[in-house]
């Protein structure tokens, strides 16, 4: 009897605990604007929607009012009431005023910020929030595979890498092949996430390891880009390919062997900061074209000179007045002198993050500075 | 991201409006994919009002373009503005996809 008696109690124990996990909750998902997947919950006391606080919500955008919308729990139904916004407030693409129901899957457009009200159970948040905890322990994996920067040393080196969502798509790499050679490298996975992040962790391991294939010598950046491409076509990776940069130093020629794969240049500045010297070799991207055989170049590196190689992201940004830069747009702050203080990673960071609109950048932002005595 | 499809005779026509980006793509891959790739036929795609192209955008167009081919049939596109352009050349997309400058030549590659 008493074996029945705990049986039924830990059956009633646990069927609670199904009903609370089963529960829903009403939520409000970005799908369009910045931070796109942010879930932002609406309890029964309901919720205010503005830029800035007193908001329970609060939506960085300039086009949003600071007392936007409010949000009310009414018979189990989301209502929205516009608080008589600037810019006006959407359902599903219609401008509201008084209360107005706001249904399950409909979109909720508040300035550039588009939420869909999604009815979620404890249980899918749960699920979500625990993948969300392994997607940043994947890139703290990431992070431990990147170079340690050396301040001193006859090679100067810095990075920042800073990926848009929680795992990047981007890679780089740097270090000594020989007593005489140096390497460089930087990847650009189409795409970002878990899926991205793979392939290029997968990439970057690979050249770490060093052995490689046979037939590959690690100085020959041609040789490099072309067996890559043989190893990594994009019809048995899920559709994925990249962009990549690989330069091979000679401390004592002073020569810097590069090849490049759909990537935009990466610049040598010398000290003076006169210019910035473009170095690219046109080839397509890696795993596009099978059989493809890649072309180098080489380019001498004077006393003092710094190499910047970064991924699109640095420069692909919308900036404040809603204008799409270009990678012209982003030179001029190349060549600026160094900030006291502040590495020159950190600084070209600091330039982005100061002309791109508020919500946090677009793409991955990757940028490493190489400097050679 | 905003689609249109016609055709040019026996040529399909595919008009794509705003940014080729990783929303933009979300919106349009599957109709897009769907609207080129089971019919089989040559087909350019309009990349005038496109403002902005960026990888997932890249990967949406060399996918379609190798499916297509496996038919038989061509693709290419046409119309591309400077800043796409640029990403057009620094990829050397163009060795994978026909790039034109008008739709009358688009039409001549994919019918040629």
């Amino acid at each position: 009897m008493q074996t029945e008696q705990e049986h039924t109690q830990v059956v009633t124990f646990a069927r609670n605990i199904d009903v609370a996990l089963e529960s829903r909750l009403h939520c409000l998902e970005l799908v369009d604007g910045f931070g796109i997947g942010r879930r932002h919950i609406v309890g029964r006391a309901g919720a205010s929607i503005g830029r800035t606080e007193p908001a329970q919500i609060i939506l960085t955008d300039s086009e949003v009012s600071r007392n936007h919308c409010r949000l009310a729990i009414e018979g189990g139904q989301l209502m929205v009431t516009d608080l008589k916004s600037t810019n006006g407030t959407f359902v599903d693409g219609v401008r509201v005023e008084g209360p107005t129901p706001l249904p399950v899957g409909a979109v909720l457009r508040v300035g550039r910020q588009s939420l869909k009200h999604e009815w979620r159970t404890h249980r899918e948040i749960q699920q979500s929030e625990e993948l969300d905890r392994d997607l940043e322990k994947a890139n703290s994996y990431v992070q431990a595979l990147l170079p340690a920067m050396n301040a001193e040393g006859p090679i100067r080196s810095d990075w920042v890498y800073q990926p848009c969502a929680k795992l990047g798509g981007d890679a780089f790499g740097y270090g000594v092949l020989s007593d005489t050679k140096f390497a460089v490298y930087l990847i650009d996975v189409s795409g970002h996430g878990a899926g991205a992040a793979m392939h290029s962790v997968a990439v970057m391991n690979l050249l770490r390891q060093r052995t490689f294939l046979p037939n590959t010598d690690l100085t020959q950046p041609a040789q490099v880009l072309t067996t890559l491409n043989s190893m990594f076509p994009m019809d048995i990776n899920a559709g994925m390919y990249f962009t990549m940069w690989y330069g091979v130093y000679d401390k004592i020629t002073r020569r810097l062997d590069f090849a490049s794969a759909g990537h935009h240049p990466a610049y040598l500045v010398p000290a003076d900061r006169g210019a910035a010297a473009p170095l690219r070799t046109r080839n397509g991207m890696i795993g596009t074209m099978p059989e493809t055989t890649y072309r180098a170049d080489s380019a001498e590196v004077p006393p003092g000179a710094s190499l910047y190689l970064f991924s699109d992201g640095v420069f692909e940004i919308v900036t404040i007045d809603g204008v799409q830069w270009g990678l012209g747009d982003f030179l001029p702050a190349l060549v600026k002198p160094p900030v006291e203080g502040l590495s020159e990673a950190k600084r070209l960071l600091a330039e982005v993050n100061r002309i791109a609109r508020p919500g946090g950048l677009d793409d991955d932002f990757s940028l490493v500075v190489l400097t050679f005595d | 991201m905003e689609m249109q499809l016609s055709d040019v005779g026996t040529v399909r026509k595919i008009v794509l409006a705003g940014r080729l980006d990783t929303t933009g793509v979300d919106h349009v891959e599957t109709k897009f994919g769907a609207a080129i790739v089971p019919g089989g036929k040559a087909t350019v795609v309009d990349l005038t009002q496109v403002s902005f192209l960026a990888s997932m955008g890249i990967r949406m167009l060399i996918t379609t373009t190798r499916a297509l081919s496996r038919k038989g049939a061509k693709l290419a596109i046409y119309g591309a503005m400077p800043g796409v352009m640029e990403v057009i050349e620094t990829t050397a997309l163009s060795d994978i996809i026909p790039v034109a400058g008008t739709e009358s030549e688009a039409i001549a590659i994919v019918t040629g």
